[in-house]
């Protein structure tokens, strides 16, 4: 993380707000001592604060428990402390993620993920012990049959669990047949299926349809079985959302590089540094293929059993409202893997409780992407494309581990890398694939043009008016027509100037892929493009496209590139620079230099510019944190007595109307600040986290 | 031409006075005779003879001698043969006032006709000093025979023409600019003429409810049916939810992109324009066209693909779309800079934070 880890006195004030919002007064103190003074050793962090050891160490803990420090290896005598920058501001991301991970696998899946973040990371055991408090051996040999789930200590929701899971089953086969229209109503049962269930059962008459409605509520979010909360685990792993716990983790990047560098050289160079340009700029590479090593390292799969049976695992490969995904192929590679583990299921859950996880950062933005780009289309194309994108994308995700790779080999950079990515199959979306997971629900002719529809329906004919003279139900479609639809909107997609996806190959129906580079690359250019568009209205924008598209100009030249005189132009010129987003340059003609003979240039750096939104982003993200906590200040006493226990759950019969308002308000307020909050984080990602620094324009 | 000039010369010669004498009646009727032809035309020997004003060669040479003298012709080649050229009664008035130094200027600003000529190109051809070229063009200039204008190639440079020609492209730019500086309200016009019509070629407009289609809901009416049979509903007829979609009507329309568009490029809609003879004496050739669209991607009213076509910029929401940092209030924040954690400016006494949550008090 060397480019990210380049950071401003911003983000480290940033950052101390998020950690004392989240870890408290202690945990932040100490980290504002390590953002001050950097990488140091405990005795150098008492002798600059005034804290005693214990408590600093007390403070330590916790910010080793969230990774937000990295402390160097044990070989050596002297324990140094270095914050993580980028895990300490992915403090702010903690809700998104989980928002993501609900959309993607479901809401069970949300809430493992949430407990990790709350937990930091965790081992295996651990969490299993905080779902199901108090296991009983016994119990769990019963469970090895899989027929009741013993591990829970209320007998009732056992049953209950029970209950649901045949209900379950029929449930999907009653679905297949007659909820054309809603297929995916049985992958979201969580808020919409809970309520409706609770609403519509408003006269219970038995105690059976009492249990249906729990089991239906709770079939949401609560985890019923250790099966399940393994199958989770496992599920995200394969995935790519949770990734073991190693030490080597807990290097800071340079020790790390050390830690590479060391075992290149001992390994490659017989414990010798080289000498010579030719070996050194080996060795380098050397250096950056062994971190990538390491860290590939940290996200492969243990083989450990889950699976019990195959019902479960659908119901966590379908995962989202918005989408269906095939299920067949997911499991298919790990079918194998249950039906020998099966057997060992006990031995292997034994070998692996000890096995430690957390979230993965890097798949987290990845994730933010994925949303991001789902929303440009949206903007650009429409809702129907957006989401048909949005399919497209996270057939992808499984197999893009990061945003882009921060070691490349850039000494030896593969001669057949082009080719080789292009074949990569597992980087092909086919418009087929798309048709098969796409929600039912969705209506696929929305954003066409009515003669794209005709073409393929090939009913009626378009009249004058571009009105269809035969309507057509957009939902109940053939397979075959569905995915030239879908491929109508893929040709919208790679047609537009962001080029969403590019073509491949014909094999099959026509192959996409996405160039994620380029487009992450014109994703920053917008975002600065729309800030621009904020502060400076239309023509500053029109400036610096013009500059981006011809370079360095001189007046007359931006001028004629504008169309537009000089008069006009200057003073947005003027104020551009000001605010750090172009850059000028006099290049003298003469020998003296004077002013009057020298050519005045303007130019625009994307990364320059790139760089200092960033830093503007994060200020403006300390002031909304700030005036969160003045505006908290203000109703103080308000939150006090709210808080108490007493008032808790009963706010109506122990506070005032007037102290009601006055929550309600200072809720709302918390509420739009954070989401403004929550807004810009999207910023950061997409000038940040998506790609590496632009170092040619 | 000079069968022509005959034609149309008149039948009798107008009524000269006696005492005039004879030879300046002979210049006033070749004058004369010459006027009548269109403006601007070159004479040549052949044709200025067949007028049949002097009798003899020699006659004719001395009367255009004369004319020539009275600056009321110009003597020009073309093709090593000598042909001359008509001047205005009161621009000869002007020319007879010049100075030698004058003239000598003004021959070579006008041998470079529409073109212009810098005036240190022209002092290099002259071998006048300074002094003299500045005060003679300042003189001709006040006499209206010649102009200065900007050039638009290097606009320190100060072309000079005669007064009633039209700067030519090269120094005055094309069709969007006049007198060097770009014609905002010509620009604004023409691009948008240009975009709709690259909307039209490029969009279609349709209307909200152009696949007039109404799902029959199935299971929701036999849920709804099974209710009232049952009057206590089922749980397993919850009503089947469905993801949101922004609801359609027919009188919304909404822009999409057309199928298999012919996507413009600036020839094509450079002879569109054309076609259309919305310019009036200017011509759009297709480097200016290309300038002009160029200019409009820039704008974000088009956007360019692949190569040189360019069609519509479609957006699904009218109103712009900005991020998080423009929309929060630091992110237009005139004092940002200033902001600080503490003092004067930061975001506890902050107005604009109080104004955009709408707290002020």
């Amino acid at each position: 993380m060397s480019y990210l880890q380049r950071e401003t006195p911003v983000l480290a004030e940033l950052c101390t707000f998020l950690v004392e919002d989240l870890y408290g007064e202690l945990a932040a103190r100490v980290f504002s001592i390590l953002a001050r003074d950097g990488r140091q050793t405990l005795a150098a962090i008492v002798r600059a604060s005034y804290l005693n050891g214990r408590q600093i160490k007390h403070g330590l803990a916790v910010l080793i428990q969230q990774h937000l420090l990295f402390h160097s290896a044990s070989d050596s005598q002297l324990n140094y402390y270095e914050i993580d920058w980028q895990q300490s501001y992915a403090l702010v991301r903690y809700g998104k993620m989980l928002r993501l991970v609900e959309n993607r696998f479901g809401k069970k899946a949300a809430n493992v993920v949430s407990n990790l973040v709350t937990l930091g990371h965790t081992r295996l055991v651990d969490l299993k012990d905080a779902y199901f408090p108090h296991p009983d051996p016994a119990d769990r040999e019963e469970s090895k049959g899989g027929q009741t789930n013993g591990t829970r200590p209320d007998k009732r929701n056992a049953s209950a669990e029970r209950v649901n899971g045949t209900a379950t089953q029929t449930d999907v086969a009653v679905n297949g047949s007659a909820t054309k229209t809603n297929g995916t109503a049985n992958n979201i049962p969580s808020e919409l299926h809970g309520a409706n269930g609770a609403k519509a059962n408003g006269a219970p008459d038995g105690g059976d349809a009492v249990e249906g409605v729990e089991s239906q509520d709770e079939q949401g979010s609560i985890i019923q079985s250790m099966d399940e909360l393994y199958a989770i685990i496992y599920h995200l792993m394969q995935q790519g959302w949770i990734m073991k716990v190693e030490g080597t983790q807990y290097l800071s990047p340079g020790d790390l590089h050390e830690m590479a560098r060391k075992a290149v050289v001992d390994e490659g160079y017989g414990g010798n540094n080289p000498t010579g340009n030719k070996d050194k700029d080996q060795l380098a590479a050397l250096i950056l293929q062994r971190k990538r090593y390491i860290r590939d390292e940290w996200s492969t799969v243990p083989k450990f059993p889950t699976r019990k049976r195959q019902a479960l695992e659908s119901d966590y490969g379908r995962a989202t409202k918005r989408l269906k995904v095939s299920s067949a192929n997911e499991w298919s590679s790990s079918r194998d893997d249950v039906a020998i583990l099966d057997a060992g299921y006990a031995n292997g859950q034994n070998a692996h409780s000890d096995l430690v996880i957390r979230v993965n950062p890097e798949k987290v933005a990845v994730g933010m992407r994925t949303e991001q780009l789902a929303d440009l289309v949206e903007q650009r194309l429409g809702a129907t494309t957006a989401q048909i994108y949005r399919v497209m994308l996270y057939s992808l995700e499984k197999n893009v581990s990061r945003c882009f790779e921060e070691w490349p080999d850039r000494i030896n950079p593969d001669p057949d890398a082009g080719i080789d990515a292009s074949i990569d199959h597992r980087l092909l979306v086919t418009a087929r694939d798309v048709a098969k997971q796409i929600d039912r629900s969705i209506d696929l002719f929305e954003g066409l043009d009515p003669h794209a529809v005709m073409q393929v329906i090939r009913k009626g004919h378009v009249d004058k008016h571009n009105c269809l003279t035969l309507a057509t139900d957009p939902y109940n479609i053939s397979l075959d027509d569905r995915t030239k639809i879908i491929d109508k909107h893929i040709q919208l997609l790679s047609d537009d100037p962001f080029h969403f996806v590019t073509w491949h190959s014909r094999d099959g129906y026509s192959q996409w892929r996405v160039e994620f580079e380029e487009i992450t690359k014109a994703i920053i250019q917008q975002q600065i493009e729309n800030t621009i568009a904020g502060r400076k209205g239309a023509l500053g924008v029109k400036l610096i496209r013009a500059l981006k598209k011809k370079g360095k100009l001189d007046e007359r030249q931006t001028c004629n590139t504008m169309m537009m005189s000089a008069q006009e132009l200057r003073g947005f010129v003027n104020d551009m620079t000001v605010q750090g987003l172009i850059q000028t340059q006099e290049v003298p003609r003469v020998e003296r230099r004077e002013a009057k003979h020298s050519m005045h240039l303007i130019w625009y750096d994307r990364q320059r510019a790139r760089e200092k939104l960033l830093h503007d982003a994060y200020k403006s993200m300390i002031r909304i944190l700030q005036r969160i906590a003045s505006e908290r200040g203000k109703v103080q006493e308000l939150l006090a007595k709210a808080a108490r226990t007493d008032v808790v759950g009963n706010e109506e019969k122990w506070l005032s109307r007037r102290e009601l308002a006055g929550l309600r308000q200072w809720k709302e307020l918390h509420e739009t600040l954070l989401l403004q909050l929550f807004r810009e984080d999207d910023l950061v990602a997409s000038l940040r986290d998506f790609i590496g620094p632009l170092i040619s324009p | 031409m000079a069968s022509a000039l005959v034609a149309a010369s008149p039948p009798a010669p107008p009524p000269k006075d006696d005492d005039v004498p004879a030879e300046v009646s002979l210049i006033d009727l070749l004058y004369d005779k010459c006027a009548q032809a269109p403006e601007g035309t070159v004479f040549f020997q052949r044709e200025l003879s067949n007028m049949q004003v002097a009798n003899t060669m020699t006659e004719l040479t001395s009367l255009l001698q004369e004319l020539c003298d009275r600056h009321l012709m110009k003597l020009m080649t073309f093709d090593n043969e000598p042909c001359w050229k008509l001047r205005s009664k009161t621009e000869a008035e002007k020319m007879r006032r010049l100075t030698p130094d004058e003239r000598l200027l003004y021959h070579h600003i006008d041998q470079v006709q529409s073109e212009g000529i810098w005036s240190k190109a022209l002092r290099a051809r002259t071998n006048v000093t300074q002094q003299v070229l500045t005060k003679c063009l300042k003189s001709l200039e006040s006499k209206d025979l010649v102009k200065s204008v900007m050039s638009v190639k290097f606009p320190n440079r100060k072309m000079y023409l005669l007064k009633h020609l039209r700067p030519s492209e090269d120094i005055a730019g094309g069709p969007w600019q006049s007198d060097g500086e770009f014609d905002s309200g010509l620009i604004a016009i023409i691009s948008g003429l240009v975009a709709q019509h690259v909307e039209q070629e490029t969009c279609i407009r349709v209307p909200g409810n152009w696949n007039n289609y109404v799902p029959e809901d199935r299971t929701a009416a036999i849920a709804q049916k099974k209710a009232q049979v049952q009057a206590v509903p089922d749980i397993e007829d919850v009503l089947p939810t469905k993801s949101f979609r922004p609801p359609k009507s027919g009188n919304t329309s909404r822009l999409v992109h057309r199928h298999k568009p012919k996507y413009p490029t600036a020839a094509s809609i450079s002879t569109w324009i054309t076609d259309k003879q919305v310019l009036r004496d200017k011509e759009v050739r297709e480097d200016d066209m290309e300038q002009l669209l160029e200019m409009m991607v820039l704008d974000g009213r088009l956007e360019k693909i692949s190569g040189n076509n360019y069609r519509t910029t479609l957006t699904t929401t009218d109103e712009p779309v900005f991020n998080g940092f423009v929309d929060a209030p630091c992110g237009t924040c005139p004092v940002f800079d200033l902001c600080g954690d503490e003092g004067d400016i930061c975001a506890r006494t902050c107005v604009y934070f109080d104004e955009w949550l709408g707290s002020e008090e």
